[in-house]
């Protein structure tokens, strides 16, 4: 979400041609409430059928009830051996966090290899970051890679798991990789994004003094680039931590898998325990990455 | 040590750093490291005997029994099913011809399912983006305020303070809340609710979202200059004038470039909450993955492919029209 987008006023007469009626930017909205419209009628979305039939007015009235008393012990009795009802939410939460993690760790890895290669100021661009053979290279890598992360990202991490359980059985470093692979390609997107709109100058005074190309990059422009990458990719985690949670409704452990659980015995109250856990943990990532951002990209 | 040596390290030395910043970049990266480990060692503390913590096997992968069972996905769970009178499986294109040339009603289902995913990817951001242009106002801290865009000079009057503090923690919260829990988990819990249609997959989608956009746009609304809201503000303006006069056409183009990435995201999604079991193209992929029909599973994750790029085509060309406008 790193746009570095000035909000300019500009008023007809300061532009060089008639205003017309129907601006490009009116006719986006024009277009989006259109559009709006067409998804309402063609998807059914009436709404009148908001209102549950007795059954869902019910089963609402009972789930939004324990909204307000979630559980800190089982409500049924547990099997034997079973953890007090808190110790195993704090275990969904800190396998969470793991599989977030984990995936996330090798993502960072993996889109900073590919979205060097992808960044234009590496590849086209700057004839000064061009050598000899990189002018013969560059495009072909350069398109390669960014088609490569184009179909790494144009697939949900879910269906990525789908595919690999379906191939390998479930097991969870298949599930970390099925995070990896598309949030390697979104962070490989925006990463090379930022690297190319960071100020060149340094690095064309190292190549300018005899610099290579590779230490341009290294030392010119990725310290530059620094604070933006390291702010995205902890947005990026928390993201992660929702991915990780979500992969528990198809048989890892994260808090997914016991909250599934516990709504289909109907344990609303323990489903409430685990949602605030999860909100608890998505508040905390949140205010931290957003408080090093503040003091890294001022 | 020369005068200029000892300079160097001085400057070095009073270099500006951060605490906050380093411990945290310390905790992040072991974090991202020791996640791998985390499970053998609560393992090994013995801690968690039930084995709710996930160990990660590295050899687990390439276990003989994980590649027999790749193997075979490879060599007969993918292989293409043969068609109606033939015995034998198909070429890839005699089985493109028969989806989508022969009348085959997986053909039809899967671009009716494609359509719907796109209505509900609509019709949900278009809910998200109202909701978020009201959720945004109570929680930007230059509105939400007893006195917002006071000019220069004048004294603020002391009293409510407290009363509008609350109202921005309060929304901020919820927003918090709404986006913390993902759209999966809301479209399973209303599913329950309302049913197999498609009203589950488009409030799930507009909550999560409204809670994002939402946030977005309370940060656009908190930046934008001072000096039009001011002005009005000096004219004798209420807050509902100058929000509507000089806030909204200030932050417009930003509120819709956000909510063209939020729809790209919600394209994504809605193909994957069909995986539910209703409306969008996942219950097609669900339905073929529980028949092991792999084939025509990966043929519909290649449908949403499709709709995902179309859908980044169209914001790509939205986002361009309104960054001309403005």
């Amino acid at each position: 979400m790193n746009m570095h987008l000035t909000i300019a006023r500009t008023s007809a007469n300061e532009m060089n041609h008639k205003p017309r009626l129907i601006g490009s930017r009116r006719g986006v909205l024009i277009a989006i409430a259109i559009a709006g419209v067409w998804a309402a009628y063609y998807a059914g979305l009436d709404p009148r059928e908001l209102i549950p039939g007795e059954g869902g007015l019910k089963l609402a009235g009972e789930f939004f009830g324990a909204a307000f008393q979630p559980a800190y012990t089982y409500q049924q009795t547990p099997p034997d051996g079973a953890p007090p009802f808190l110790v195993k939410v704090m275990y969904a939460m800190i396998t969470t966090v793991i599989f977030a993690a984990a995936a996330i760790g090798i993502s960072i890895v993996l889109g900073l290899m590919l979205g060097f290669l992808a960044s234009t100021s590496w590849w086209m661009g700057d004839p000064a970051f061009r050598g000899r053979s990189t002018r013969v290279i560059g495009p072909i890598a350069y398109s390669f890679v960014r088609t490569l992360i184009a179909g790494m990202r144009s697939v949900h991490e879910l269906l990525w798991a789908v595919i690999f359980f379906a191939a390998m059985g479930i097991s969870p470093v298949a599930a970390v990789i099925a995070i990896v692979i598309p949030y390697a390609g979104t962070l490989a997107k925006v990463f090379s994004e930022m690297i190319d709109e960071a100020p060149r100058d340094a690095a064309v005074s190292m190549r300018a003094t005899g610099g290579t190309s590779v230490q341009a990059f290294c030392f010119g422009l990725l310290p530059l680039a620094l604070p933006d990458l390291i702010a995205y990719a902890l947005y990026r985690f928390e993201c992660g931590l929702r991915s990780s949670a979500i992969l528990g409704f198809f048989g890892i452990l994260t808090v997914g898998y016991h909250l599934e659980d516990a709504f289909h015995y109907g344990q609303y109250r323990e489903v409430w325990t685990y949602l605030y856990a999860l909100f608890l943990l998505v508040a905390l990532m949140d205010w931290w990455s957003g408080s090093v951002r503040r003091r890294l990209v001022v | 040590m020369s005068d200029r040596e000892q300079k160097v390290v001085d400057l070095k030395d009073n270099r500006p750093r951060d605490w906050f910043v380093r411990v945290s970049l310390g905790v992040f990266l072991s974090l991202l490291v020791g996640a791998w480990f985390a499970g053998d060692v609560i393992h090994g503390l013995g801690l968690d005997p039930n084995g709710y913590v996930t160990a990660f096997e590295f050899t687990d992968l390439f276990s003989s029994r994980r590649m027999e069972r790749l193997d075979r996905f490879i060599q007969n769970d993918v292989a293409l099913r043969p068609l109606p009178g033939s015995d034998e499986s198909p070429g890839l294109v005699q089985f493109g011809w028969h989806f989508f040339v022969t009348d085959s009603p997986d053909r039809d289902s899967g671009f009716s399912a494609a359509i719907m995913t796109l209505a509900i990817a609509v019709g949900s951001i278009v809910l998200a983006g109202m909701g978020a242009v009201v959720f945004s106002l109570p929680a930007s801290r230059n509105i939400a305020t007893s006195e917002p865009f006071l000019p220069s000079g004048r004294q603020p009057q002391q009293g409510h303070r407290w009363f509008w503090k609350g109202v921005v923690v309060v929304t901020r919260l919820v927003l918090i809340f709404f986006r913390a829990i993902p759209e999966y988990v809301w479209a399973f819990l209303f599913l329950a609710i309302f049913g197999p249609k498609a009203w589950p997959a488009v409030l799930a989608l507009a909550i999560h979202n409204m809670g994002i956009l939402g946030k977005l746009n309370a940060e656009t609304i908190e930046n934008v200059e001072r000096a039009a809201p001011s002005a009005l503000r000096g004219l004798g303006a209420t807050r509902g004038h100058i929000v509507l006069t000089s806030i909204y056409p200030a932050v417009l183009p930003r509120f819709l470039l956000y909510f063209f990435y939020r729809w790209e995201t919600c394209v994504r999604e809605a193909t994957v909450l069909g995986m539910l079991g209703f409306a969008s193209l996942g219950v097609l992929i669900q339905d073929a993955r529980v028949r092991f029909r792999y084939d025509l599973m990966l043929l519909f994750i290649g449908f949403g492919v499709v709709l995902v790029l179309v859908g980044d085509l169209v914001s790509m060309i939205a986002r361009g029209l309104v960054r001309r406008a403005s």
